[in-house]
């Protein structure tokens, strides 16, 4: 009788450990995380760290972006950083890219314009699924075309417009149609009661999609058009496409 | 009546603790991390791939303008051809040797094209030319790019490397995956006696 009972206590103290060490494994074991720099959050189509361009600029260029993820569902994001923290530019892009999951998940459709002054460094970091058509040479000549004569001349603003142009039209999208770059707003009132409904769970959906439930897959979506915070990647990875410069 | 019912939950406990045990243990940890190595390695051979497939179109460029540089321009040539020809055997990612000959050819490449690469800053007419520009480029991007898929790939091995070394992994693949085996990974010690020397 007391055998029995002692066996049992033995049994569940075995397992019970077992169970502990699992349990400390999972809490234990996630993989520490290779050292990454910091990066700025991404509040918006145009993330201005370094303060390189001026309001109206930063509005029209996000514009575009909104209008060309609109039509196609890729994403380009401009990106000005005050620092490398020591990173080369083509390690900083890439490990950015992948934080923020810019483009669609699973295609990989993003794209980032990183220009960081006080390095003197820009680059053009390409998805994985645009590299066949943004190729490491078109990059190239963007920047040593569009970008990098402006650049020397001390016209940040001008590069960026020059540049993020020429990455719309190389991917498809004419940025400077002004018909294409402002979404008419009255569409908004011909909306059903119904599809109003729809999109305000939408926007709900997106709203806790930001706190993590659905991991920003539904990216920046009609919503991230239309009010700058609610812009977030898609998910899309990055793998050293693109091109760099300097001046 | 009282001890039935007490025997019976606990066993229903134990039951219960098992189950849980197991589910936190995650039996496919194992296979699912050798997944993410193959998809990994498949990266790196695909970029090593790219970049051979630059060279012939490179060196002709080159030789167009710079004949003279007769000796760099075979070296690359031939780094390449052994770098292509190393058969990779079955057992590459958990054979140590010859995974370090493969890493040793294409280090070899790597620096016969730096070298390359050096030797071109002489010729600025070559420098201008567009075509030359733009496989210059290409093979910066490729080299980014192994470098990049160089870098997933240890990363993903040191992931199943420690899956497979560490409790309860190692309960769970000595049950489960025998076969399975610590896999090999880059390291700078095979590379380093290549890097490219520049002259003056």
């Amino acid at each position: 009788m007391r055998s029995i009972r002692d066996r049992r206590t033995a049994a569940w103290a075995i397992r019970s450990a077992a169970l502990l060490l699992c349990v400390i494994h999972i809490v234990a074991g996630l993989p520490a995380s290779a050292a990454e720099p910091k990066f700025p959050q991404l509040t918006g189509r145009v993330v201005d760290e370094a303060a390189l361009l001026s309001v109206p600029v930063r509005d029209r260029i996000t514009g575009w972006l909104a209008a060309f993820e609109r039509a196609s569902k890729r994403q380009l994001v401009v990106v000005t950083v005050k620092d490398l923290q020591g990173y080369p530019i083509e390690d900083f892009g890439y490990r950015l890219g992948r934080v923020w999951g810019i483009g669609e998940k699973d295609k990989n459709t993003g794209v980032i314009l990183l220009v960081a002054p006080n390095e003197r460094a820009v680059r053009i970091e390409v998805g994985y699924g645009l590299e066949g058509e943004l190729t490491d040479a078109i990059s190239r000549a963007i920047i040593e075309r569009n970008i990098l004569p402006a650049f020397r001349q001390g016209n940040y603003e001008q590069g960026v417009i020059n540049g993020t142009a020429a990455i719309l039209k190389v991917l498809g999208w004419d940025g400077e149609t002004p018909g294409a770059v402002v979404p008419a707003p009255e569409s908004q009132q011909e909306l059903s009661p119904l599809s109003l409904l729809i999109l305000i769970i939408l926007f709900v959906i997106f709203r806790f999609g930001r706190h993590g439930i659905f991991s920003g897959r539904h990216g920046g979506g009609v919503w991230g058009a239309r009010s700058r915070g609610g812009f977030s990647g898609g998910g899309g990875s990055f793998g050293g496409g693109g091109a760099s410069g300097r001046w | 009546m009282i001890r039935t019912f007490f025997s019976r939950s606990s066993r229903i406990f134990l039951i219960l603790f098992f189950a849980m045990g197991v589910a936190a243990c995650d039996i496919n940890a194992v296979p699912r991390n050798d997944e993410e190595v193959k998809a990994a390695w498949s990266e790196v051979l695909n970029q090593y791939q790219r970049r051979a497939d630059l060279v012939p179109n490179l060196v002709e460029t080159v030789a167009g303008y710079a004949r003279q540089e007769k000796e760099t321009l075979t070296a690359v040539i031939e780094a390449r051809s052994r770098a292509t020809q190393v058969q990779l055997p079955p057992d590459i990612l958990t054979n140590p040797e010859s995974f370090r000959q493969f890493q040793q050819s294409q280090a070899a490449l790597g620096g016969a094209l730096a070298r390359l690469m050096v030797v071109v800053e002489k010729y600025p007419e070559l420098k201008s030319n567009q075509n030359f520009l733009s496989l210059q480029s290409q093979l910066e991007g490729t080299e980014n790019r192994i470098t990049i898929a160089r870098r997933d790939y240890i990363l993903s091995v040191q992931k199943y490397n420690t899956e497979l070394r560490t409790i309860p992994g190692r309960w769970v693949a000595g049950v489960l995956y025998p076969e399975a085996e610590v896999k090999q990974t880059f390291d700078i010690s095979g590379e380093a006696k290549e890097a490219p020397k520049v002259k003056f």
